[in-house]
């Protein structure tokens, strides 16, 4: 039996805050609700109060400066795809959200909502966790940082407590830096979830140097894996060597598969998924090159 | 007390909060060109317009309606005085035992606002949200081409 539950509209952070500080468990911050609804209905969760926090105006938008790309918790998958002529990064996850559940429910769904879910398949995650990003959360101690790797915790866990919500993702920038970065997955069809995913980030000097790395796996284990040992192989390399055959892009595909725990289900078995890592990890390399010579 | 502005109207329902929007369009205001068919925001047959994008209404909470402008296919035209998508639809036989064909058709308006001179293959994007079961699809796609046309000539 699905339960009843009252709605509240808080103006601010705070009052949200406030609100779930004295209701406790049996309140809910409630955004886009596309996954939350079917929580609801399967009485996965049974909240008495419905926390609908997508009005609050502090957790919207996305804002670029010299120093970081800040995409507010609330702005919807639609505003995100929406975005991608403003920065290249942007542009990529406005390609991202292109492979999310269906046109009208992406009008709906947050990015905020989609990364609280916490899904292992969730295509935005990896993207975030090899841009470097960061979670901001707000609560009633304040507000603190985490970085998007450790705001997962496991299948629907997040790093979130005591009544806090996601207020927004910081991407950092380096104006000294030329930044590109690509997401693939293994999917079936169109409204899919991926079977495995990855995403990479690649930072160069003004000479083409890698300078900075991220690359992240999706789908081959209870959180979103980031391949440090893998990333550090590739500093200090030219760009021009990424779309080659060279011995450190085959390590590279070698500790993602390592790095990567996959499972046998009704969707694909371990052993596929773990090739495929390599093959998405090379793919999402070769992907960041041709951007970078264009 | 929810209120919504529903096919330009302003309506106050004394309803309980915990309720979707398409069971409460359904339902409370008899709008049952909102078609509720697999309840998880897959299917796209209870497509509204909300603000003028299309929402899947089956996951939306009632009051996130409120204070937006929520259209239905009741409030885009009548049988005297059709939509230029709805006249596109029929003309093209956009479908065949129509269940699906209010969402399709809200997905459309939406669309050609954005997109009046699309390709065959940005209107099979734009519709990928939408399923018709009889398979009607390259008729739908037609349909759209013929309203898009319609419309640039309106314009």
């Amino acid at each position: 039996m699905r339960s009843e539950f009252q709605y509240r509209r808080p103006a601010s952070i705070d009052e949200a805050v406030a609100m779930k500080a004295d209701l406790g468990t049996t309140a809910m911050y409630w955004a886009g609700g596309t996954d939350m609804v079917l929580h609801w209905m399967r009485s996965i969760h049974s909240p008495e109060l419905c926390i609908d926090i997508t009005r609050i105006e502090g957790l919207r938008g996305i804002e670029i400066d010299r120093d970081s790309i800040r995409i507010g918790a609330m702005t919807s998958l639609d505003e995100l795809d929406r975005s991608a002529d403003r920065h290249c990064l942007l542009n990529t996850l406005s390609d991202i959200t292109k492979l999310m559940c269906t046109p009208q429910t992406r009008t709906i769904a947050t990015v905020g909502g989609n990364l609280c879910n916490a899904s292992p398949a969730a295509d935005l995650s990896p993207a975030f966790v090899a841009m470097n990003a960061d979670a901001v959360l707000a609560g009633p101690k304040g507000r603190r940082r985490v970085r998007m790797e450790e705001f997962f915790l496991g299948v629907n866990k997040t790093s979130l407590s005591g009544g806090e919500l996601l207020e927004e993702i910081r991407i950092p920038l380096n104006p000294d830096l030329k930044v590109v970065a690509s997401y693939r997955r293994i999917d079936r069809t169109v409204v899919d979830i991926a079977l495995v995913n990855a995403s990479s980030c690649i930072s160069v000097d003004s000479d083409g140097v890698i300078n900075g790395c991220g690359i992240a796996l999706g789908a081959v284990a209870p959180v979103i894996l980031r391949v440090s040992d893998a990333e550090t192989l590739l500093l200090g390399l030219s760009v021009r060597e990424l779309g080659r055959d060279r011995e450190e892009l085959q390590k590279v595909e070698e500790l993602s598969a390592i790095a990567a725990k996959p499972i046998s289900d009704v969707r694909a078995s371990a052993e596929y998924r773990r090739q495929m890592v390599k093959v998405m990890v090379r793919r999402t390399l070769q992907d960041c090159a041709i951007q970078l010579k264009a | 007390m929810v209120n919504l502005h529903v096919n330009s109207r302003n309506v106050d329902l004394d309803i309980k909060p915990h309720r979707t929007l398409a069971d409460v369009l359904r339902t409370e205001m008899g709008l049952i060109g909102v078609r509720v068919s697999c309840s998880e925001g897959e299917c796209g047959s209870c497509t509204v317009l909300v603000d003028g994008r299309p929402c899947t209404s089956c996951l939306m909470l009632v009051n996130q309606g409120e204070g937006k402008s929520i259209v239905t296919i009741e409030g885009i035209g009548t049988p005297d005085d059709l939509d230029p998508v709805q006249e596109a639809f029929i003309e093209e036989q956009g479908f065949q035992c129509a269940f699906c064909t209010p969402g399709f058709i809200l997905t459309a308006k939406a669309f050609l606002a954005e997109n009046p001179n699309p390709t065959h293959d940005e209107v099979s994007v734009a519709m990928s949200g939408n399923i018709c079961r009889c398979g009607a699809y390259p008729y739908i796609v037609r349909s759209v081409m013929r309203a898009a046309a319609k419309l640039r000539e309106f314009a």
